[in-house]
Order: C-alpha cells, then structure tokens, then sequence
C-alpha cells in the first residue's frame, strides 16, 4: 500500500469514528449512564460488532455486485412488503432527521445564547447549503473531523478517574443493581438500536456505490468498518462512563442534550466544554445529512430513480426533490417544539422494528453466489450474521412493548 | 439476447433494476407479461414499468397503482442483458421511461447551481 492509500485510509476511518456518534448514541449512552451506572457497557459492545459485521457485509455487496441496500430490500422480499419496509424506514429517517436537526440547534443555542426557535431555520438552512454545495467525500470528511471534537469525551472519562474495576464488570452482562428489569432491558433495545441504527448500512452502501467501489475496495471496506466503528464504539463507551460517573451520585437525570457537554467540563473546564459542543454541533449535522440522504436513497432504490450525490441534481431531480422534502419536513417537525431527546428516544426504539426487513435483504444476498460469485459471507461473517439477525428480531418484537411499559425508560 | 442463460423469473427479473443504454437507471422490472401460458410454451413478451404495473403487487401495490397513472410497457425485444440488472438497448427516453425526472428536472433546473 502506497503512502497515499494509507493516508486516504487513515482518514476515511477518522470521518468513520466521527461519524459512528448521532444523537442517538449521546441520548441513550448518557441515560444508561445516569440510570446504570458501567453496567450496560456490554451493550454497546454488542451494537458495535452487529453494525461491523452488517455495514462489512453490505459493503461487500455494493463493491462486488454494485447494489445499494434498498436495491436488495425490493429485490428480495418484493413489492408490497418492500414497500410497507420503505414506508417505515423512511418514518424512521424523518423523525431521526427531525431529531438531529433539534440537536444542532440546541449545540448553536448553547454556543451562541440565541433562541432554540430562532436557530432552527438557521440550522436548516446551514445542513441544507452543505448538503447543496459540497461534494460527497467533503460532506463527510468535513462533519466526521469536526465530529472528534467528541473525543473530548474519551480524554473525560479517564480524567474523572472511575473505579475501573467496575467499568471492566459493565462489559460482562449480568444481573443488575438499581432500577427495574423492564427499564433495563429498554436500555438493551434502545442502546442496541442506537448502535445498530438503519440508516447507517442504507448511507454505507449507497456511499460506496456512488463511489464505485470495485473489488479492490474489499480491503478498505473490511477496514473502515471493523476499524472506524470498532474506534467509534469507543466514543459510546467513554459517553457512558462519564455519565455513569458523574450523574448517579448527583441524581442528575440528562433529559436535555445540554447535559452531556457539561460533564466535559466538569472534567476539562471551558476548553472541554467548547469541544464537546463543537464535537456534537458537528457530529449531529452530519447525522441529519446523512438520513435525509438516507431517505432520499432509499426511495429513489425502491423506485428504480437515477439517484446519487455525485449526479446533477436537475438530472437526478426526483432523487433531489425528495432529499429538500424530507430536510423541510423535518423543519416542520422541530418548529412544533416537540423535545428532540424525546423525539430521538421514540426514532431509535422504532428503528428497531424496521431493522429485521432492512438487514435480512443483506444477509440473503451476501449469501447469493449469482450476485457475489466468490465474495460469498465466508463462516463467520453468516455465524455473526444469523446470530444478530435472530437478537434483531426479538428486539424488535420487545422494542414497542417495552417503550410503552417503561414510559420511555422512566420506570 | 445471444446466449441461453438460466434466470429464474421471480428472483433474477422481477422487482430488479432497469438500466438503460446510456447506463442510467430507469425503472424497475415492476411486472412481466407472459404471454402462451395456455399453449404450453410461456414467454415473457413485456416488461410493466411504474403506475398500473403494481396493482397485482399485494395490498400496498393495489394502492399504490390506484394513486399513480398508466404502467410503460417496454417489449422483451429492447432487452440487451440480464444481469443483477436489466440493461435495455436504447435509452430511457426513446422507450418512454423516466419521465418524471424530466418533468421535475425543470423545477429543479431553475435552482442555482443545479
């Protein structure tokens, strides 16, 4: 590998850790924290290796046979209940969109001291010209660097000095100590849909089509995935640990997406407290372009559209029109007042249930020589992907349940 | 197409992308009509693409196609290739498909640096 190769890597896998955290990850990473202390760390273990071994697999599908995720949603379960998939993921994406939106708007009210109202149009209007002006690699180069601000996070956790003793016991899932076994098991479903969130393999593989991936990105394929959102993962773990340090013995309950910066500050002052909010402004921006995309993929998959970042948009105008659509109804959606965190709670846990009819079109295909020829899922990519495939599916058979009895985690 | 390769209908054709001649996608294989079911010797004679084609495609198909206009219909002839998709041998336009990204692409013409 050249010096420039591994440069290009280098950076695609930094954009990659930058990009892993939405404000999915910091609601329910900072909750558990707050509500269990270490002892959901395993958890986000979990999550991490089931988006690897998913976004691998997917990835590979886009580099061998050029297929993007919802190519495969349409081509393996059909037309009706493809479509009833579309309809849900892309309810799922909005209310996702909506929900990073409200957070970038929160970080410039935190930043700036203007009105939440008042910064939301701001907001929109900022995501949109980025999304309108800059090329691809850009968009995600630009949101995933600034995103390290959120290392900041990892720098806290060790400062805080916590008993690591017990953040080593967090890894092993266990019997648990404080609130009820319901709110537990919301905390599994909503962590693990958090880590696992659809729209992260829909904007992986329709990315590395519109970069054309060919056989010679399986390297950098297995590399960004394993590495960048193993590297992610961490980033989740160090927001539970501080969390789970600092909120229990106070009482502090992080309702308001404020609360996890001002843990960074507690540990790192001012200086700290800058870089979480530009870590999670930056982070966050990224994430509600990237599901808006997402949408925007998707249907145009679905529908058999020209689509893709890389076209002219008056070429591609159905697939434009339909990103602008969903970035203004998500205005809409934030200018009801509607509290993002609680906006993100409600978009991950029904994530959930789209996830089963998104993943199982990939691990299909993975498998389907026709498609794949020898790039078929070796051994442990399908032993991984049966296994997640089957913890997906009784996640979201309790993911509703579960929101309900727990009124949203509040026991 | 030149060469005999075994497809299976349902997985290979239905439901896969259209690519025109040009490389641009077009449509999906949203329905086939085969025709001389009857006489033994079925052929798929049609591709239905968007609108009507979707009405015998479950419940949320039947919707779907009440919503939207009339199917394309584009004759197995302007096959060139199946592969993971199905490349046709002239482009969208001459074959009546992709329309609505012309009839959009004029909205969205008009914003600046499209």
């Amino acid at each position: 590998m050249s010096v420039k190769n591994v440069l290009a890597v280098a950076l695609g896998i930094l954009s990659a850790i930058g990009g892993f955290v939405d404000i999915g990850d910091l609601v329910f990473n900072t909750q558990a924290g707050a509500t269990f202390g270490y002892q959901l760390l395993w958890v986000v273990v979990v999550g991490v290796v089931g988006i690897i071994v998913y976004s691998e697999m997917c990835g590979r599908v886009a580099a061998v046979a050029k297929r993007p995720v919802f190519d495969l949603v349409r081509e393996r379960v059909g037309f009706g209940a493809g479509l009833g998939t579309l309809i849900a993921s892309q309810i799922v994406n909005l209310m996702t969109c909506a929900a990073e939106v409200g957070g970038v708007a929160i970080c410039l009210q935190l930043l700036a001291g203007l009105p939440y109202r008042a910064l939301i149009p701001l907001a929109v209007v900022a995501l949109v010209l980025s999304a309108w002006v800059l090329p691809f690699e850009w968009i995600e180069r630009v949101f995933g660097y600034l995103g390290l601000g959120l290392l900041v996070f990892a720098v806290a956790a060790i400062k805080l000095h916590p008993d690591w003793e017990r953040v080593a016991h967090g890894f092993v899932p266990g019997h648990h100590v404080g609130g009820s076994l319901l709110v537990y098991l919301y905390f599994v479903v909503g962590l693990l849909g958090a880590a696992m969130t659809p729209y992260e393999v829909y904007f992986y593989s329709s990315g590395a089509v519109e970069d054309g991936w060919g056989l010679k990105e399986l390297g950098l394929n297995k590399v960004t995935s394993m590495i960048g959102y193993g590297l992610g993962g961490f980033l989740s773990f160090s927001l539970m640990i501080v969390a789970g340090t600092l909120f229990p013995p106070r009482n502090i309950d992080p309702q308001f997406l404020g609360t996890p910066p001002l843990a960074a500050a507690d540990a790192l002052g001012q200086v700290g407290l800058l870089l979480a909010l530009v870590g999670i402004l930056f982070a966050v921006g990224g994430a509600a372009i990237e599901t808006c995309f997402s949408g925007a993929y998707n249907t145009a998959q679905f529908f058999g559209w020209r689509w893709g970042k890389r076209e002219r948009p008056a070429a591609a105008s159905r697939f434009t029109l339909a990103w602008l659509v969903i970035f203004a109804l998500a205005f809409l959606v934030v200018m009801t007042g509607y509290d993002p965190v609680k906006l993100t709670e409600y978009s991950v846990i029904f994530s959930v249930v789209a996830l089963p009819l998104t993943y199982l079109p990939i691990l299909l295909v993975a498998n389907d020589r026709s498609y794949m020829g020898s790039n078929v899922n070796g051994r442990l990519a399908n032993v991984l992907g049966v296994v997640y495939f089957v913890v997906i599916l009784a996640v979201a058979v309790a993911a509703i349940p579960l929101l309900l009895l727990t009124n949203g985690g509040q026991g | 197409m030149s060469e005999a390769v075994e497809v299976d209908i349902a997985l290979g054709i239905l439901d896969h992308q259209l690519v025109d001649a040009n490389g641009q996608n077009c449509g999906k294989v949203d329905d086939l009509e085969i025709a001389g079911i009857a006489g033994g010797a079925p052929e798929v004679v049609e591709i239905l693409v968007g609108g009507n084609a979707w009405r015998s495609r479950g419940r949320l198909g039947h919707l779907a196609a009440r919503l939207s206009g009339n199917a394309v219909h584009v004759s197995w002839q302007e096959v060139e290739s199946v592969s993971s998709v199905v490349t046709l041998k002239r482009p969208s336009a001459e074959l009546r498909l992709n329309r609505g990204d012309d009839r959009w692409g004029e909205l969205v013409g008009k914003l600046p640096g499209s």
